[in-house]
Parts: structure tokens; C-alpha cells; sequence
């Protein structure tokens, strides 16, 4: 992705000059900004919170102030075919997905701002479902059926469009566990019947 | 003997018989009676509210919803939005939506997907315009949120005030429970004025109108679906949700029982509830019984689906199901 918003531009950040003079050399920081999340559910259900569990990332760099191309330094430094911890760059990814510990397993040898497919061939980055796919077949089975992850908007076809979460909007392609997140708080609706709220309050009062 | 007896007439028993006004008697007498004025009162304050204009004649001598004509529906609608601008500072756009013909609600959740955050019970506060936010408030979201433990299914070692700081705890689960839209609902058979019924689409609705607020329903929800409007609900102005159904979730009056209803104010235009909508795991599914290329239908059909309490016999159009 060549860098396309001004806030990445090198001289975006270097507003200041006379704190860029007191050290020897200041690279200017340059902020990653997120990449565009895709609109979920409907414009009209402002009051309900549907941000999707993951922000997906996109696969530029920046690093010292400038973003890059994948391929600008892949085309020197070929990729290890063994993943063993983590290597000079990309020091941010930790590797956990069960049996799946190779990077071009999933990423493209050649281009690497594309993902492959089984046969070598390139799998386009916005259609990374096509890429979980490969292994998890009924679960994308599930998917495309509207059963597994969320869908919003229309349920009704004939009245609206429904928008749909893919893979990695929810999970971590490196880590694809889903990660424990936190609960809102309960309810204070009173109970009826087995456990009255005064008893479980306590108990996780003795708790914390 | 019995002139002896005669004469053995003691004052004290004629004090009986006439039963004189004495301080006790009296202040008895007078309690009695302030008891049946207060009754009394209490039995014509819809008539001080008529008078003050909280209620009007025509909302009290009303027909039952169905048998409503068209006119007479806009009306009270019409009245209904007035009366929640001049309380509430909004004006709702206020409809009701018809059961659409050959629609089915259905829904189903995934219980090996839920992670039990509580999403879905809090965008139902503010779907359904309820009271949040108020220190006296109770939060009677439709959904409760069950935290179990892993190895049975069993609801009374569960408990819905689970607090912990990351969700899902090991060895739990988490079963939201929400109103299960039965087909043989013991809810509306209870009800003594019709005040709830199933409508076509299947969704089981209440006239917040013509409830009495007898709870009967309530005590008959193998569920405990319904809630109970202890207050007049408390929402600050830019909380309230204009979308609103007139069977579904408009602000309710105090004193009048309310329950889930599939969001019908959403469903019926073909969007999805808004429990759905922000579930983070994805775990709900919801559709159209009767399509059956409908989600619905997939996992009915396709995966192992449990139905809670299905021994009393309640048939629900909601369902739970299991996933790898």
C-alpha cells in the first residue's frame, strides 16, 4: 500500500524544528494510522456499540518515519521458510496458530502484500476469508451459511443489505484464539428464586 | 330460677348489647373509615389524572388493540407520541408494524460462542428505552446472562451478577436467557384481560395499556422473561431511542408488565435485533422459520440444538446450539 494520507508523510510530524535540532539525529515519529475499518450494520443504529473485536491492520509498514512496501525489503531479504520466535523485524508478531508455524504458509512468497493460495497462486489481501478458508473449510461453510460471526443490518433480503465480519475482524490471524475480554457491569435487576444477589455480591467481594 | 336469673341482669352486659360510643369504638370506627376513603381514592385517581390530563378519556374508554380499527390505532398513536414528547422532550416516531405473512421469527444461540460480556443486555437498555443510569434505577433488561458451570446444564448452580475482570472464566459458560417466544405460552393463557397474546409472526407481545400489572404472567414464565415496571421509567433525553413500536418499545407506563420481543420495531423491517447487532462472538443467529434457506433453518438443521426446559412443554422459537 504506498502511503496515501498526509499523517504519513515524513515532514508531517517535524513541526517543531528547534526540538528536531537539540539531538543529533531525530527521525521523525510518524503515527500508524489505522486503515479504514469497513462501515458495520447501519448508519441508523448509532446507539448501539457494534465495533467488531479486532481492527484489522493492513499489511504496510512504517517504520523511522516512512511507510513501506512489503516487497521493498522483501525483494532483499528473502523470507526463512522456518518461523522459530521472533526475527529481526516484525518483532510485534508472536506466532501462535496451533500447527500453522510457517509465514508462507499463508503469505506470498513473491508478493508479499498478497496471500497464496494452495496452488502458488496470489490471494488478494481483501479477500483474506478465501485464505482461512484453505484450512478451515467448515467453519467457512458456516460463515457463508450467516452462522458463524456476526452479521448486521438486514435480515431480510428483500428489504436491505446485511453487512458481514470477515475472519480477521475477530481474530488474530497470528494468534486466532479468541482473547478474553472484559465483562460490562451486571445488571442490578433483583433476582428471584435460587441465588439472591446479596450472596453472590459477597462472595466476590471476599474475592478482589 | 329463671326470675333469678332475670334479675342477675348486670349493667355491664347491657353495655354489650347497646355497644356505647366509647374512645375505642370510635377511634376504631374512624380508622375503618379512613381505610375505605383512602380505597376509595385510590380507586378513582385515574379520574384526578384524568383531570390533570396524564390520562385521557379516550385512552380510558379505548377498545382492546385488536379490535382497533385503523383510525382509531393512529390516534391513540398519536396521542401516545405527545404524551412521551411533553414527558420525555422527545418526539418518537411511533409505528406499528404488522406481522408480515409467511414470516416466522426464530432465533437461535451458540453456546459454545458466548463469551458472556453482557453486549447483548445492555444495547437492549437502550433499544428498548428502559431506565439505566439512575442510582434507584433497576436495570430490567430482557436478557439475563447466566454464568454456569461447565459439565451440566443446571440453572439453579448458575448465577447472572458475575463480576470477574476478563470473560470466559475457565471451567464456566454463559447462557443468556432471554423471553423464548413458546408456542404454547403459558404466559398469555394466565393472563386474566388478554392484555398479552402471540401475534402471527409469532412473537408474544404485551398492550402496555390494558395491562393491570397483576404479574400472573410473570409467576407463569418458565423463563422469567417478563419484567415489571416498578417505576415510571427514568431516561435522559438524548438516551431515548425515537425508533419505537407500539408493541414493542415505547416508553412504558409504571406498573405494567414488558418483555422481549424479538426488537419487532426492527424485525419487522427486515433488520436484525439489536442483541444480535453487537455481540462481539457472533453467537446469535436469527431468521425466518419459515424460509428455509434462512440462518434459522442452517442451524436447525445442521447442528446439535438444545432446548431449555423443553420438558414443560412450552415449544420455543428459541433455541440454543453447540458448535465444535
Amino acid at each position: 500500500m504506498p502511503p496515501s494520507s498526509s499523517s504519513r508523510s515524513p515532514l508531517a510530524s517535524t513541526a517543531n524544528p528547534s526540538s528536531a535540532t537539540d539531538s543529533k539525529l531525530q527521525l521523525p515519529v510518524v503515527a500508524k494510522p489505522d486503515p479504514k475499518q469497513p462501515a458495520v450494520g447501519l448508519a441508523s443504529d448509532g446507539h448501539l456499540d457494534k465495533t467488531p473485536p479486532r481492527k484489522t491492520k493492513g499489511l504496510d509498514l512504517v517504520k523511522a518515519g516512512w511507510s513501506y512496501n512489503c516487497m521493498e525489503c522483501h525483494k532483499l531479504f528473502p523470507a526463512r521458510w522456518h518461523y522459530e520466535g521472533a526475527l529481526n523485524e516484525h518483532k510485534d508478531i508472536t506466532l501462535d496458530h496451533g500447527n500453522n508455524r510457517f509465514c508462507l504458509n499463508c503469505h506470498h512468497a513473491t508478493n508479499r502484500t498478497a496471500f497464496v493460495d494452495y496452488d502458488g497462486s496470489e490471494i488478494a489481501e481483501a479477500d483474506v476469508v478465501l485464505l482461512c478458508a484453505k484450512c478451515h473449510g467448515t467453519i467457512h461453510r458456516d460463515w457463508k451459511a450467516g452462522v458463524h460471526g456476526r452479521q448486521n443490518g438486514y435480515w431480510d433480503a428483500r428489504q436491505g443489505d446485511k453487512t458481514r465480519l470477515r475472519c480477521i475482524q475477530c481474530h488474530d490471524p497470528h494468534s486466532p484464539k479468541f482473547k478474553p475480554i472484559a465483562p460490562l457491569p451486571p445488571l442490578k435487576y433483583p433476582a428471584r428464586g435460587a441465588n439472591p444477589p446479596q450472596a453472590q455480591t459477597a462472595q466476590h467481594s471476599d474475592k478482589h | 330460677m329463671s326470675d333469678d336469673s332475670h334479675h342477675d341482669v348486670s349493667p355491664k352486659t347491657i353495655e354489650q348489647v347497646y355497644k356505647p360510643l366509647t374512645r375505642r369504638t370510635f377511634l376504631k370506627g374512624a380508622a375503618a373509615s379512613m381505610v375505605g376513603m383512602a380505597g376509595l381514592m385510590a380507586a378513582l385517581k385515574p379520574l384526578l389524572e384524568l383531570e390533570k390530563g396524564e390520562i385521557t378519556l379516550e385512552g380510558l374508554l379505548r377498545k382492546h388493540y385488536r379490535e382497533l380499527g385503523p383510525e382509531e390505532l393512529r390516534k391513540i398513536i398519536g396521542l401516545i407520541s405527545e404524551k412521551t414528547e411533553r414527558e420525555y422532550g422527545v418526539r418518537p416516531n411511533l409505528h406499528d408494524r404488522k406481522p408480515s405473512e409467511g414470516v416466522e421469527f426464530g432465533y437461535a444461540l451458540n453456546l459454545s460462542r458466548c463469551v458472556g460480556c453482557r453486549k447483548c443486555a445492555h444495547a437492549c437498555l437502550k433499544e428498548n428505552n428502559q431506565s439505566r443510569d439512575d442510582a434507584s434505577d433497576i436495570e430490567m433488561s430482557y436478557i439475563r446472562v447466566l454464568e454456569m458451570n461447565q459439565g451440566a446444564i443446571n440453572l439453579e448452580t448458575s448465577t447472572a451478577y458475575y463480576n470477574p475482570t476478563a470473560v470466559p472464566q475457565k471451567d464456566k459458560y454463559y447462557m443468556p436467557v432471554q423471553c423464548h417466544q413458546c408456542r404454547q405460552s403459558p404466559c398469555t393463557k394466565v393472563c386474566p384481560v388478554q392484555a398479552t397474546w402471540q401475534e402471527k409472526d409469532g412473537v408474544v407481545v404485551v398492550d402496555y395499556d390494558w395491562c393491570i400489572g397483576c404479574r400472573y404472567c410473570m409467576a407463569a414464565c418458565p423463563y422469567d422473561a417478563r419484567r415489571f415496571n416498578y417505576k415510571k421509567p427514568t431516561i435522559p433525553k438524548q438516551a431515548i431511542n425515537p425508533n419505537q413500536g407500539y408493541l414493542s418499545n415505547r416508553i412504558r407506563p409504571k406498573g405494567v408488565v414488558e418483555k422481549c420481543t424479538f426488537c419487532l420495531h426492527r424485525t419487522r423491517d427486515g433488520k436484525y435485533p439489536a442483541c444480535l447487532e453487537v455481540c462481539p462472538t457472533g453467537a446469535r443467529v436469527f431468521g425466518n422459520l419459515l424460509d428455509p434457506d434462512s440462518e434459522i433453518n442452517y442451524v436447525l438443521n445442521n447442528k446439535r440444538v438444545y432446548i431449555l426446559k423443553e420438558d414443560v412443554g412450552t415449544l420455543p422459537r428459541f433455541y440454543y446450539f453447540f458448535d465444535k
